[in-house]
């Protein structure tokens, strides 16, 4: 379960601190499906950086399974990254020479799975998301945006994460694929028992996931 | 696949910029090893000649060259003291005379020419002096006169360092006092001597013992005697005119040398043979120094391209490193990962700029050589004629004729020292190249993958 208190973010800058995130607030349940929604500049990737141990909140708590991820120290950050958490971006971010099969077997690297079983893992993820066997092996650059963004599903999925935070992840592609790719997290959601947590403009996905927030001017609103 | 296996995949990912950093280091590592080669090369010529001829030291009385200058020969006393320094392993103790018409029944084979006649006139002037009432036409026809060496070791007069060469007879003892000679080729062909004749020097009948030959004709022109027979036909007991000292080590040549100037004062002028030899290896020292300068240019100029190239990978994958990172990469993987790039482009410039360098080095080593050589030369030439001296002068003569050789003998020597000097320079190249993008590296918040997006 993803717990968050008050948790506020404020920046340094030229004109003084800007607060991007406010004391928000918010509960999703394990195996949830959960939407964030807001305009540009809203705090939203901030936020999604904050429970991803990309970033550190200026205050509040992030807990996630009775665990203040904000007060581990950073190389417990980089562990709770490889394990607990699964990204997923709106430009994939998948290693240009690396194949599809080698991007997923790097998540598995850092979250220290024995190395003769990566390969296996890889495959079948690979194989859930709908990616052909000729296709794992192909580079990034030799696959759709679509395609792309399966094989950073399957990334995502690779150490059995506790939450898949999910930053615009059908904003690069037509609406079709995109609500194939929803589908899937939809689905993984329910099989694999993850807890999704999508940032997203589309308000037709966002009306479809088991909870929405949406956040104005760094503040939380439920809808 | 790891962090080494991904390293290597990535320096090759752009084979175009791997293609120019690649031949870029090589030629800077090529250039180490050529000059390594070269300093290598040229510090052994400087070890053998300083090796050579660092430990002997010529003690001569003072302000005496030869037969020329004035002073007092070196006493029995002062021979002691040399003998009793500290490190001397060795002395040969050398007085040197000349004889004239009157001295002995002897004819000298050498021609008296425009230097005997200098001589000649220099020593009839002193002599008018003192009479007054020399005229020319009363003055004798000068002769040109027979040096007489009398030595404690006859193969000190050799002039090729060696051992004298007898072309008939045997060596003296140089210890004895018995009238017995040694007579040079040219003399004795000259006075038809052949061993075993006898000839008059000094009132003295003296037993040709051997013939000797040196390719010198000063000194195929001369006698050698024992020092104590020398010493005793012209009532000078005890005195010697030069002293050539060995020492242990050339390691105590320059205090062994001090120990001498405080025993015998202003009384001799010693000179060693390893300050010579330093001398003349200045110029070898320069191209040690020049190619150790060089060393370090092509290192420092190697590491500022592995640097920038590390630089600039690191800033245009700053994005890809952000992904790494967090989908849960730790800094050192990251870090290892591209120390590793780092390594593998260095390692491929290494090989090729070893093969370059195996190809230059000789070639390289041969022109700084030859043309240090050329300006030597011509400092030798404007040194003048050699010569009135006697077995020290040889000996010089022997240390001249080395170190001439140096030049010409430096080689382009690829030693495994060497090679592994090479590979740890690479290594160090490698590494300093890769401490600041390391750092570059360390400060990217995986935050800004988001940001950016």
């Amino acid at each position: 379960m993803l717990v968050v208190k008050n948790l506020t973010k404020t920046f340094n800058t030229a004109g003084g601190k800007v607060a991007a995130l406010e004391n928000v607030t918010l509960t999703v349940e394990t195996g949830q499906f959960a939407s964030i929604i807001g305009k540009s500049g809203s705090g939203k990737s901030t936020l999604l950086s904050m429970l991803g141990a990309l970033d550190v909140p200026t205050s509040g708590s992030i807990e996630v399974d009775d665990v203040d991820i904000a007060k581990l120290s950073s190389g417990k950050q980089t562990d709770y990254r490889a394990r607990k958490i699964g990204f997923v971006f709106q430009h994939y971010n998948l290693i240009p020479n690396l194949s599809a099969l080698q991007n997923v077997m790097l998540a598995l690297e850092f979250g220290h799975m024995p190395a003769g079983k990566r390969k296996a893992r890889a495959t079948q993820l690979l194989s859930d998301v709908g990616l052909e066997p000729d296709e794992q092996l192909r580079k990034p650059s030799r696959l759709s945006g679509g395609q792309q963004q399966r094989v950073s599903i399957a990334r995502a999925l690779a150490n059995h994460p506790a939450i898949i935070l999910a930053d615009e992840p059908t904003g690069n592609l037509d609406s079709e694929t995109g609500q194939k790719i929803f589908d899937l997290l939809h689905r993984l959601s329910r099989s694999e028992n993850t807890t999704i947590l999508a940032v997203t403009h589309d308000m037709d996905i966002a009306g479809k996931t088991d909870v929405t927030f949406r956040l104005k001017d760094g503040k939380m609103t439920t809808i | 696949m790891n962090v080494i296996s991904r390293g290597i995949k990535n320096a090759l990912r752009s084979p175009l910029r791997t293609g120019a950093i690649v031949l870029m280091l090589a030629i800077s590592i090529g250039l180490i090893l050529s000059m390594l080669v070269a300093r290598s090369s040229v510090e052994a010529k400087i070890a053998s000649v300083k090796a050579l001829s660092g430990t002997g030291i010529v003690i001569t009385p003072a302000g005496v060259n030869g037969f020329a200058g004035g002073g007092d020969p070196l006493t029995a006393d002062q021979v002691a003291s040399i003998t009793k320094t500290a490190h001397i392993a060795s002395i040969s103790s050398t007085l040197t005379d000349q004889m004239t018409t009157t001295d002995t029944n002897l004819t000298s084979s050498l021609q008296l020419g425009q230097f005997g006649r200098r001589q000649a006139r220099s020593d009839t002037a002193t002599s008018s002096t003192t009479t007054t009432a020399t005229t020319d036409t009363s003055r004798p026809a000068p002769t040109p006169r027979i040096v007489v060496t009398g030595t404690t070791n006859p193969n000190s007069i050799a002039s090729n360092g060696g051992t004298l060469t007898i072309t008939s007879g045997a060596t003296i003892d140089g210890s004895s006092s018995a009238l017995v000679a040694l007579v040079g080729s040219d003399l004795a062909t000259k006075n038809n001597l052949t061993v075993g004749s006898t000839f008059t020097a000094y009132s003295q009948t003296i037993t040709v013992a051997g013939i000797f030959t040196s390719g010198n004709t000063f000194q195929d022109s001369g006698l050698i005697m024992p020092l104590a027979t020398v010493q005793s036909l012209t009532s000078q007991a005890g005195d010697v005119s030069s002293v050539t000292a060995t020492v242990d080590s050339s390691d105590n040549v320059d205090a062994t040398v001090a120990s001498l100037k405080t025993t015998l004062g202003d009384k001799a002028d010693i000179t060693s043979q390893a300050t010579q030899a330093a001398n003349s290896v200045t110029s070898l020292q320069s191209i040690s120094n020049l190619a150790l300068a060089g060393v370090i240019g092509a290192t420092v100029a190697g590491a500022v391209i592995v640097l920038l190239s590390m630089v600039m990978i690191v800033r245009e994958r700053r994005r890809e490193i952000g992904v790494i990172k967090a989908i849960g990469a730790t800094n050192a993987k990251v870090i290892g990962q591209f120390i590793t790039e780092a390594l593998t482009l260095t390692i491929i410039g290494a090989a090729v700029g070893l093969v370059l360098g195996v190809l230059v080095s000789g070639p390289m080593t041969t022109s700084l050589v030859t043309s240090s050589q050329s300006s030597t030369a011509s400092t030798t030439t404007a040194g003048g004629p050699a010569g009135f001296a006697g077995g020290a002068r040889a000996a010089f003569g022997r240390g001249a004729q080395q170190i001439s050789n140096n030049f010409t003998q430096v080689t382009a020597a690829l030693t495994p020292q060497v090679f592994v000097s090479a590979i740890g320079i690479t290594l160090i190249i490698a590494i300093v190249g890769s401490a600041i993008p390391a750092w570059f590296i360390a400060r990217i918040r995986p935050a800004e993958v988001l940001r950016t997006e």
